[in-house]
């Protein structure tokens, strides 16, 4: 064999893999020789292993021969070849069935193997045990979590971790045992003086048993919080894990109670400065993640000293650690930059750090640090240097930009040079030319003022632009846009250029873009011209050109000289559907063909959103994108995210107005969906607005309740969903009882309720309750009452006992309110002052919070409360100035009438002052919204 | 010389090779305590094999390799997984459980109808005989049906793993019986 291949065959990164059946061949002879041959068989497994670690796999009845002959390898003392022995067995533990055939010989080793293959023996019997036999290793596992071996101590801790879902009640025996391994610090056997052998132990066992101690006691709060106090004595964590899963730990504690956060501020302030790097990190993301749930609770101080250890880490020889401390900073630059602009001088100088990850990562963060002050200074910056760095990175930046854009609409100007430039002079692929035009596109649509210089320049950008699928989404803008702007026939010229030009998909989106120029109101002059530019090109050498052209002339043509509407719908389109309800609606359709289709689908079914509701929406959703990180970042500081991970969205905690709307989406076009399939509700015609689910219960409560208000033209549908936790209980006969609160104002007519039937454990249902309202507008609370009558569970059947009467029994919940904002969407506006100046009727109301709420409580709460869509980003209310000015802007739901409303804030020593300005078409709403905004 | 010799002799006997020998048998029949009666000569604390012990053992010049394979209901369908190249079966049979008796010889009988079983010899114990109400040998091998095998050299012997008795005469009969046979 020459030296090539057999390097070939020896190179872990060769792609050259040993052939799968020879493996095997060889493996079922070998090990199942007598008398084993040890340093062959280990060769062999090692082979087999690197098979397998390259994502190879074998059929289920071969992994079984392999996993039986391998057992049989168990006959031969050899310590190394046991070690591959039990290397075999975790990776095969996964194809192979009956792998519990190891059980007895592994156990045995545990008990009277040597040091080297005892920890290996005692890790396998994680994939070995089951349910049944994991009872019979208990005496085994607790002998070796108490071993003087760490590396003993550590193997049984491990597998008892993951042994816990397995059987619960076996590792519990334990408890004692694991609590004594966290503070005993384990040295290796060290009798020989033979120090090279044996390393100094990293007391690793402290942290494995930490683990385990947590899952053991996790829904023991008290036991938490004594175990914290024990540990965190006397500096006994030796070990850097170890202390890092402490600091998890309390971070766990105070999610679930955040009073508790006090108690832990002086140990948090001396963990700041713990020497190990990962304990200060994991503080500071502690410390920080918490500031933005609970800003009162955390002192001024005890956030500085954290940002300053992150500060300090940023300048750390560690390149894992300063990528650590810049990713929390850029985590809480997208909810208050202002605090982290301190760090500005490291972050500018980590611009040019030689790992691309970090400078990738400080120029975003130092984007989103960007006021208007600096904002042109930074766009400098960076233009200096987009132009050396790779596609991926300069995609991130312009993202960030973008962000930066929303946030900031009055910077518009220097923004768009910054992308124009970019867009122009820089080399780049598609992905990244397309995530510039779309920042371009957010721009135009949120920011007004823009439009026509941003035009302008896609203009001459499309005359010579590489790339299909831009053209046609800058065609399809200067359609959308052009006919609008002041001077329609500029664009025109360039948009027929590109007919002229370019191949046949560019010419069909053109056409498309063309004909919306024939209606506009900017420039009636241009109407004739759009004819007899789309006549010429009826004569395109494309029959999809051509099918469009003449369309788009007979449309015009109906809809200028017959008025008729659905033409002009189609020429500009006035509003938008629906989407998820649309797809919804149309595969119900499909799916439940009645009448082979002879019934055309019913597009008034469903939701239609005008322009402005739809940019309102949109930018909602790209501005939560930044808050969708944030939750992940307050979910992945949480230890066993598993705790308490869905129940937040109902918790009115910061993110609650932002929290996944999509998923929200869904949910209210199923209730919706739900609602208007009931036969009482059909006749109330049309829904015109559904609320939030908002929570009525504590979500631990033996009920769980949910309450969504619907409103209709006349009526008011509330509707609640219940859920049966109970285990052994139904529940029959389910309602809710709603008394209005304010009962001799009958401004509410009850009509009807609609009960459950039958609630069976873990169910859920709802029951709805309708009236008829006699006014408009009707604010009103609900005090409610669950009535039913409870059954027990017979648990062979499911079902209750027969003869069973049951108890008649009650259950009050919170009450429900309806006020103006229920009335009310949100709604998007690009210049606020000057749509706030035009609307007529004003109301203006001073309120005066007595309770200890921060601004953005106070803030998050009005958003929530009056459904409007915060504008020019004043939704985040900034944390070092006591002031704040709120800018609201919505709809209402019944009629259209626009409503804005402009909320200050002053926050003294006495409480929050609250001064509300209010404008509106429709003076009734206006002057509800602004006196029903702090109920 | 002498290496020629002693090679020579070693092939003669065979302690090179290693004899694979099965302990087999209902669960809670002795099997394990009987393994390590004849690897240390204790009496051991044992309990229910998940799996099967392997021990090495030197006895009169030869090396045995003795497998104990559990006994439970769940395990023995695995036994076969350890059927090949084996000389010898041991067959533990518990003589105070007589309620058991045909369920242990169907699974005696089973197993012996294997092919790569053909050769191999049998040797039974009725252990357990320091237990009031024990069988005897006699009595059990009735119950076995040992009668019945053909082309097998089979015994059966009285035991007790506990005290010791029994257990190397059977062992004994079982090496005479291989060294003819198979060396």
């Amino acid at each position: 064999m020459s030296a090539h291949t057999y390097k070939k065959f020896e190179n872990s990164t060769s792609g050259d893999l040993p052939d799968k059946m020879t493996i095997y061949q060889d493996c079922m002879n070998t090990f199942n020789e007598s008398p084993v041959n040890s340093k062959r068989c280990r060769l062999l497994i090692s082979r087999l292993l690197r098979l397998l670690a390259q994502g190879e796999t074998f059929p289920q009845n071969e992994a079984t021969a392999l996993f039986f002959s391998i057992s049989k390898l168990f006959q031969h003392q050899n310590d190394p070849l046991r070690q591959a022995v039990y290397l075999a067995i975790k990776e095969l533990s996964g194809i192979s069935e009956d792998v519990l055939m190891a059980t007895s010989s592994i156990m045995k080793d545990v008990q009277n193997g040597s040091d080297l293959i005892k920890p290996d023996a005692i890790r396998s019997l994680t994939y070995v045990l089951d349910e049944s036999t994991a009872f019979s290793a208990e005496r085994l596992l607790k002998s070796a979590v108490v071993s003087r071996h760490p590396s003993i101590s550590s193997a049984a801790l491990c597998t008892s971790y993951h042994l816990l879902p397995i059987s619960e009640v076996t590792i519990r025996r334990f408890t004692n045992e694991t609590q004594e391994a966290v503070l005993d610090l384990k040295q290796f056997p060290n009798q020989h003086g033979n120090s090279e052998y044996y390393p100094n132990s990293t007391y690793i066992s402290q942290y494995h048993a930490l683990g385990l101690l947590y899952q053991l006691k996790k829904t023991d709060k008290m036991a938490l919080l004594k175990l914290v106090r024990h540990f965190s004595e006397n500096n006994s964590m030796k070990n850097q894990l170890a202390k890092v899963e402490l600091v998890k730990i309390v971070n766990d504690l105070i999610y679930r109670d955040p009073q508790l956060f006090s108690q832990f501020r002086p140990l948090l302030s001396d963990w700041l400065s713990n020497k190990f790097e990962s304990v200060q990190l994991e503080t500071a993301k502690l410390i920080t993640s918490f500031a933005t749930r609970n800003s009162r609770l955390v002192a001024p101080e005890l956030y500085a000293a954290a940002i300053s250890a992150l500060q300090s880490l940023l300048t750390v020889p560690r390149v894992s650690s300063r990528f650590a401390a810049l990713r929390i900073l850029n985590r809480i630059s997208m909810v208050s930059p202002e605090k982290i602009v301190v760090c500005n001088p490291e972050l500018e100088s980590l611009i040019n750090d030689s790992n691309r990850n970090i400078s990738t990562y400080a120029i975003t963060t130092l984007l989103k640090t960007g006021t208007s002050k600096n904002i042109s200074s930074l766009i400098s910056t960076i233009t200096n240097f987009i132009h050396d760095v790779s596609d991926d990175f300069k995609i991130i930046i312009i993202d960030a930009v973008r962000t930066l854009s929303l946030n900031f609409p009055q910077e518009w100007k220097s923004i768009l040079n910054f992308l124009i430039d970019v867009l122009k002079n820089s080399e780049g692929g598609f992905k990244f030319k397309n995530s510039i035009v779309e920042a371009l596109i957010d721009i135009v649509s949120f920011v007004p003022q823009s439009k026509e210089l941003a035009l302008e320049n896609l203009c001459d950008f499309i005359e010579d632009c590489e790339f299909n699928e831009i053209l046609v989404r800058i065609l399809h803008l200067l359609g959308k846009e052009g006919p609008s702007a002041p001077n329609p026939s500029l664009y025109v010229r360039h948009i027929y250029n590109r007919v002229v030009l370019e191949n046949s998909i560019i010419r069909s989106a053109a056409v498309v873009a063309l004909s919306k120029f024939a209606l506009t109101k900017n420039d009636p002059t241009l109407y004739e011209s759009i004819i007899s530019l789309l006549k010429r090109i009826a004569n395109d050498k494309d029959d999809e050109v051509r099918d469009r052209a003449t369309i788009a002339l007979e449309f015009i043509d109906s809809a200028r000289n017959k008025d008729d509407v659905i033409a002009q719908n189609l020429i500009e389109s006035k509003y938008f559907y629906d989407i998820p309800s649309l797809e919804s609606k149309l595969s119900s359709y499909i799916s439940s063909n009645t009448d082979s289709f002879a019934t055309a689908f019913d597009v008034n079914q469903v939701r239609k959103f005008t322009e402005d509701e739809m940019k309102a929406i949109n930018l909602k959703r790209k501005q939560e994108q930044i808050f969708n990180q944030k939750s992940e970042t307050t979910l992945d500081t949480t230890p066993e995210a598993e705790s308490v991970p869905e129940k937040r969205a109902d918790a009115n905690s910061f993110a609650g107005p932002n929290l996944d709307d999509h998923q929200e989406d869904l949910l209210a076009t199923k209730y919706a969906d739900e609602l208007l399939s009931i036969e009482q509700i059909k006749p109330f015609g049309q829904l015109v607005n559904s609320s939030r689910a908002i929570s009525l219960t504590e979500p631990e409560a033996e009920f769980v309740v949910r309450g969504v208000k619907h409103l209709f033209k006349d009526n008011v549908v509330l509707q609640f969903n219940i859920t049966n936790t109970l285990t052994d209980i139904a529940l029959d006969n389910v309602s809710v009882v709603c008394t209005p609160e304010i009962s001799d104002e009958a401004e509410l007519e009850e009509l009807f309720t609609l009960q459950v039937d039958r609630l069976l454990p873990s169910e859920e249902a709802a029951c709805y309750v309708a009236f008829k309202k006699l006014d408009e507008i009707v604010m009103e609370g609900f005090l409610n009452n669950l009535t039913f009558t409870t059954k027990e569970i017979n648990p062979d059947t499911n079902e209750p006992f027969d003869g069973d009467e049951g108890f008649q029994d009650e259950y009050e919940i919170d009450s429900i309110f309806l006020n103006a904002g229920d009335y009310v969407k949100s709604s998007f506006t690009g210049n606020f002052s000057a749509t706030f100046d035009e609307l007529p009727c004003e109301e203006v109301a001073v309120f005066n919070i007595q309770e200890d709420l921060s601004i953005q409580e106070v803030v998050d709460k009005i958003i929530l409360n009056s459904s409007c869509l915060p504008v020019e980003s004043t939704q985040f209310a900034p944390s070092d100035s006591n002031s704040h000015t709120l800018k609201l802007f919505g709809k209402s739901a019944l009629t259209g009438s626009k409503v804005a409303l402009q909320i200050k804030m002053i926050k003294s020593s006495k409480g929050l002052a609250l001064k509300v300005h209010g404008k509106g078409e429709d003076s009734l709403l206006c002057s509800d919204l602004v006196n029903g905004l702090m109920q | 010389m002498g290496n020629i010799f002693s090679s020579m002799f070693d092939k003669l006997w065979g302690s090179n090779k290693e004899l694979r020998i099965l302990i087999l048998g209902l669960d809670g029949a002795g099997k394990t305590t009987i393994l390590y009666r004849l690897q240390i000569g204790e009496v051991v604390t044992t309990k229910p094999t998940i799996g099967f012990n392997v021990e090495t053992l030197s006895y009169k010049n030869l090396k045995l390799n003795v497998w104990d394979l559990g006994g439970q209901t769940s395990i023995r369908p695995y036994w076969r997984c350890y059927y090949a190249d084996t000389a010898a079966v041991i067959f533990v049979v518990d003589s105070t459980d007589k309620d058991r008796m045909s369920t242990a010889s169907k699974e005696l009988h089973l197993m012996l109808q294997e092919e790569e079983l053909q050769d191999a010899a049998l040797l039974v114990f009725a252990n357990k005989q320091d237990q009031p109400g024990a069988l005897s040998a006699s009595e059990v091998s009735k119950e076995l049906n040992l009668v019945e095998l053909k082309d097998r050299s089979w015994s059966i012997v009285a035991s007790s793993a506990i005290k010791g008795e029994g257990i190397t005469e059977g062992l004994d009969w079982l090496i005479d019986v291989i060294k003819e046979e198979q060396l």
